[in-house]
């Protein structure tokens, strides 16, 4: 059971308009999860040069390296806490570590949305659930993108 | 994670800050940490109070003493926590405990050292990511064993084969059992089935895989390694039945009998002088797959006339080497035989030998032997 956290709260309160700018993170995590299960892992070493996020470069380069899964939370999380981030800044890097996690994990696609759509809050993450049952790889981060 | 997140306390949200100078201090002790971590998977509590003995900083010397004593990790860290001289320390001092207490848990959890490595160093900053890779890189140049087998008797080995024709289906299979299981059941496996799995995890993962079968290996019963490999079967069986895997047929990874003897003999009957010149420039891969078609008589020849510097370059590329279909293993062979024709010409090397690489050169797998025959007796006209 996950507990109160009252400074955990604090920490991933942001705006609305702010919230919206996780739907091309999860489309993102999206196309690495398809990526990494048709290519395999180590073809998301050219995804490393494309990027310039540090924690998404540094979290990539640790699941290329192989770092078992408990480790690789510890030490992503290790990261978010001791940069002291709050607001989105602190959402998204949780997002981001989500997804880092479940591409570690193998998971489909679906899957990495599911994961990730929790973000949103409970009642936003509801209705685009019940959409990505329809239509798996697209609709819920393409129409919250809009 | 947001369960990771929200069990902390309110004292673990404020990260201590501590100056460059102290930070590079305590890598070296997170270093040391992860060495010991490195000899206690081996020689147990012995590896502990030798290493206490020889410690300067307190909080390790203390929790090192408390370990090879049989305390836990939560009685060490209340040891901590009860100790006068720890209670309200300055940013540094508060960094070393947090280093300390979680290497001492991996250490005891029996955790891998280079991804207790990481866990430390990342309470350092992510300045000292590099800086750990580096660590972990040239403690894995230093690493040249091969752990014992055990082989279980079962199906896994050769199961694995056949996944391993298709990588991503390897791959899917070994993460969906998980690092633990994955390892439990490597253990009872021959080194072929770790050569082929290792690479799914990356140059550091596949070692962590490899050097956690080969620890599980002497400590679960066999029976208990059996179970990994049932439950690790089955999980191989759902996801084939699922659609998601494509199981190939049975490769052979090692070369034909009759080619690697030939090879061999090519190989022994060349001087020193034409090896040197043959191997002067060489892809350190291409040779080391051709020697993976080769006796050990002709690894020692080959390794006796390289330089060190070489011999060291090849050594490394032999142990990167990924098992190989012996198809590819025949053909880097026949590449190797052209090189070494060159060279033997240039060297006026005897026509025997010449003869000999020729075969080589031309030979073709079981079902041409007699074309095989032909094209030889052709070349020695």
């Amino acid at each position: 059971m996950i507990q109160w956290n009252a400074e955990l709260v604090r920490r991933l309160s942001c705006r609305e308009e702010e919230k919206r700018q996780i739907a091309p993170l999860i489309r993102r995590f999206m196309e690495l999860a398809q990526k990494a299960r048709g290519e395999g892992f180590q073809s998301l070493d050219g995804v490393l040069s494309e990027t310039d996020d540090p924690l998404l470069s540094l979290g990539l380069r640790l699941v290329l390296e192989g770092l078992p899964e408990d480790a690789l939370e510890d030490v992503l999380a290790t990261y978010l806490i001791a940069e002291n981030r709050s607001g989105w800044p602190f959402l998204r890097a949780c997002v981001i570590i989500e997804g880092l996690l479940a591409l570690a994990a193998d998971d489909d696609p679906a899957t990495v949305a599911r994961k990730l759509v929790a973000y949103y809050g409970a009642e936003r993450a509801a209705p685009i659930l019940e959409e990505l049952e329809r239509d798996p790889l697209q609709s819920a981060p393409a129409k919250e993108e809009t | 994670m947001i369960r990771a997140l929200a069990s902390l306390g309110a004292a673990e949200w404020e990260f201590p800050r501590a100056s460059r100078q102290k930070r590079d201090a305590l890598f070296e002790v997170a270093a040391r940490i992860a060495l010991v971590a490195e000899r206690s998977r081996a020689f147990e509590r012995e590896a502990l109070a030798e290493a206490a003995m020889v410690e300067s900083r307190r909080p390790l010397r203390i929790g090192l003493e408390l370990a090879a004593g049989g305390a836990g990790a939560e009685a060490i860290k209340a040891a901590f926590a009860a100790n006068p001289a720890f209670i309200h320390p300055e940013p540094g001092e508060a960094l070393e405990l947090i280093v300390t207490l979680v290497g001492l848990k991996g250490l005891l959890a029996r955790e891998h050292p280079y991804a207790l490595m990481r866990r430390m160093s990342a309470r350092l900053g992510p300045e000292y990511f590099d800086k750990t890779e580096a660590w972990i890189s040239s403690r894995l140049k230093r690493r040249h064993y091969r752990a014992e087998q055990l082989v279980v008797p079962g199906e896994l080995p050769d199961l694995i084969r056949s996944l391993a024709l298709d990588p991503r289906s390897l791959e899917r299979c070994l993460r969906a059992a998980g690092r633990d299981l994955a390892a439990a059941a490597m253990a009872g496996c021959p080194q072929e089935s770790l050569d082929l799995a290792k690479p799914v995890f990356g140059r550091i993962g596949g070692v962590i895989l490899e050097d956690d079968a080969a620890h599980l290996r002497s400590r679960l019963s066999g029976d208990e390694i059996a179970e990994a490999q049932a439950a690790f079967i089955e999980i191989i069986r759902s996801l084939d039945e699922g659609g998601q895997l494509r199981l190939g047929e049975e490769v052979d990874f090692s070369a034909d009998p009759g080619f690697v003897a030939m090879l061999t003999r090519a190989v022994l009957s060349l001087d020193d002088r034409v090896l040197k010149a043959a191997f002067r420039g060489i892809d350190g891969k291409l040779l080391a797959t051709a020697m993976q078609g080769m006796e050990p008589s002709a690894h020692d020849r080959i390794l006796g006339a390289l330089a060190k510097r070489d011999e060291r370059r090849l050594l490394d590329a032999i142990d990167d080497a990924d098992p190989l279909p012996g198809t590819a293993i025949q053909d880097a062979g026949k590449k190797l035989a052209l090189r070494l024709i060159a060279a033997a010409k240039a060297a006026a090397a005897p026509r025997e030998a010449l003869d000999r690489l020729t075969q080589v050169k031309n030979w073709e797998p079981v079902g041409s032997v007699t074309k095989n025959m032909g094209r030889v007796e052709s070349g020695r006209m």
